[in-house]
């Protein structure tokens, strides 16, 4: 009887695990097998390489470059999201008037493809674009953004930031909103000021949205491409070259397919190695 | 009074975050060569336009972009209609069947959805390069319609059905596809819209993947249409925006339509 459940069952699931295994699980396997390879001239095709590829990379400067960039993208924007989309949070849920249509405002521009975002402030960074024009009526001069080699990462996180504040911060309304009325009435008659009552009370009542949206904008921050792709190109002088760009730029621009599966398993592997470090740290000081 | 500076807070955010968008759908409204005229200095024309024109959507119409929004839209439909059939019947076939391995295929899907699909884009180009679904529909699809999170999500929500109504559907004669198709679907809908919301939206957002894998004219899509426009050395500005606005519209539309659901799939992804 199990048995043929069995068989019933896995008609229903055959479709579906035949897409999940030819589209992501072999994808992911093969990254990894194409690593060890690299085409040779000589011999005309693929040659077993090691770790060729692997210390290739490494000794490349312009690799170690990319993930020192990464690195310190990932450890400036990824605090600054989770704490604005948290204040924005407790600010939304507070009882104000508009408060809804504020938050609509906020929301709005998740909706807008992340391409299509890129493309947009690509606009505005321009020398004659909106945010010179904003920043001259505030009578401070012009900046070059996209052009400068330390303007550069800050102009991608105000833009990544405009494009995700508004998700993270969903999630964040949501898990607020699950905290019982009598816990936030029972601080307000205890006399906690708003900034006690945010830290103590509402902070630790909504430390699991917290903890995933902390972890899911890291890898989607880490995974960041179309902005710099369609704004920067990497530069200038590689430093805004994040490493699903330099990838996407060693595949395609400079065509070294296996050393850049070399480098896809590095990103994979960094990405899991800082969200399992997360949900350590997390787990840590409960 | 402390509610005054709260929405007056709340208002000034709210404001800021809107402005870019104000901007690029008040500079669809007028030529694009009046793009950067009202920026220097700043005035309230910069974010309003009293003779709006529609030139630039009906140039939009012939344009390459509008051929690129409706691939789009068809891309985006065809992995909603296929992939919810695809997700919901792998679903069911977790939630309502007891069998050995249930807990290997459930941690496939699990797994499946753990690594992000944009890091192993690049390997599976070159795959479907072997296999030649480079430039057509079918490519753009695939990748989409197996969604471990969507899996998932029904997974849960099927378990919720009460095992009597299969019985009961089972005695009056239904066949297994029958319980799906008769109990399961009819009792799903605020979890199938959700999961077609996700869908929809993985589709609609995507860039690498067709970057990678359609660029010809017949196949590409919007948001990389948009993005060669930008490259050009001569941007009609009214054209871009125009199409930034159309692109941002679409979505909008269906996540306000939707609106329930769409809370509830992006919270339960999270919390539950």
């Amino acid at each position: 009887m199990r048995q043929r459940q069995g068989l019933i069952a896995l008609a229903f699931l055959a479709p579906a695990l035949v897409c999940l295994a030819v589209l992501r699980i072999v994808p992911a396997i093969s990254a990894v097998v194409e690593s060890f390879y690299s085409e040779s001239l000589l011999r005309g095709g693929r040659v077993f390489a090691g770790l060729g590829n692997y210390t290739d990379l490494l000794a490349g400067k312009e690799f170690r470059q990319s993930v020192g960039v990464t690195l310190l993208f990932t450890v400036l924007v990824n605090p600054i999201q989770v704490v604005v989309s948290f204040l924005l949070a407790v600010l939304f849920t507070q009882r104000a008037a508009g408060a809804r249509l504020w938050r609509t405002l906020v929301i709005l521009p998740i909706a807008t493809p992340p391409a299509v975002s890129a493309v947009i402030w690509s606009v505005i960074y321009r020398p004659d674009g909106l945010a010179n024009g904003v920043l001259e009526r505030l009578g401070l001069p012009a900046q070059p953004f996209l052009t400068s080699p330390s303007q550069v990462l800050a102009s991608l996180i105000v833009l990544l930031s405009w494009i995700g504040v508004g998700y993270w911060m969903l999630f964040l309304i949501a898990g607020i909103q699950e905290i019982p009325v009598e816990v936030r009435e029972a601080a307000l008659l205890d006399g906690a000021g708003p900034w006690r009552r945010m830290v103590s009370v509402i902070l630790p009542l909504v430390r699991r949205p917290l903890a995933f949206v902390l972890v899911a904008d890291t890898v989607s921050n880490l995974l960041v491409f179309a902005p710099v792709q369609i704004l920067t190109k990497g530069g200038p002088n590689g430093n805004s070259n994040l490493l699903m760009y330099d990838v996407y730029n060693r595949a395609y621009a400079i065509g070294d397919i296996h050393v850049a599966q070399a480098e896809v398993v590095i990103l994979v592997a960094l990405t899991l190695v800082i969200v399992a470090g997360q949900f350590r740290l997390l787990r840590g000081d409960q | 009074m402390k509610r005054v500076g709260l929405s007056v807070a709340g208002g000034v955010v709210g404001i800021l975050f809107f402005l870019p968008l104000l901007w690029v759908v008040t500079n669809s409204l007028r030529p694009g060569s009046e793009t950067f005229a009202n920026l220097n200095p700043l005035s309230w024309q910069t974010f309003f336009e009293l003779r709006p024109t529609l030139t630039n959507y009906s140039a939009l119409l012939g344009s390459e972009i509008g051929r690129a929004t409706l691939n789009s839209i068809l891309v985006s439909a065809a992995t909603v209609v296929i992939g919810l059939a695809v997700c919901a019947t792998a679903a069911f076939g977790l939630a309502a069947f007891e069998f050995r391995g249930r807990g290997l295929v459930f941690g496939i899907v699990v797994l499946s959805f753990l690594v992000p699909f944009d890091a192993i884009a690049i390997p599976l180009s070159t795959m479907f390069r072997d296999w030649p679904l480079t430039n057509t529909f079918t490519g753009l699809v695939l990748p989409g319609i197996g969604n471990g999170m969507a899996i998932f999500l029904l997974r849960q929500f099927f378990l919720g059905i009460p095992a009597e109504l299969v019985e009961a559907g089972r005695l009056d004669g239904l066949g297994w596809f029958g319980v799906f198709r008769w109990i399961y679907l009819p009792l799903s809908k605020p979890a199938l819209i959700g999961a077609g919301l996700m869908l929809f939206l993985f589709q609609w957002q995507a860039y690498v993947w067709p970057l990678l894998i359609g660029t010809d004219a017949e196949h590409i899509v919007g948001p990389v249409a948009l993005s060669n426009l930008q490259g050009q050395n001569f941007t009609d500005y009214g054209l871009v925006f125009a199409g930034a606005v159309v692109l941002t519209v679409i979505p909008l539309v269906v996540i306000a339509g939707f609106q329930r659901y769409f809370v509830q799939s992006v919270s339960s992804t999270g919390l539950k």
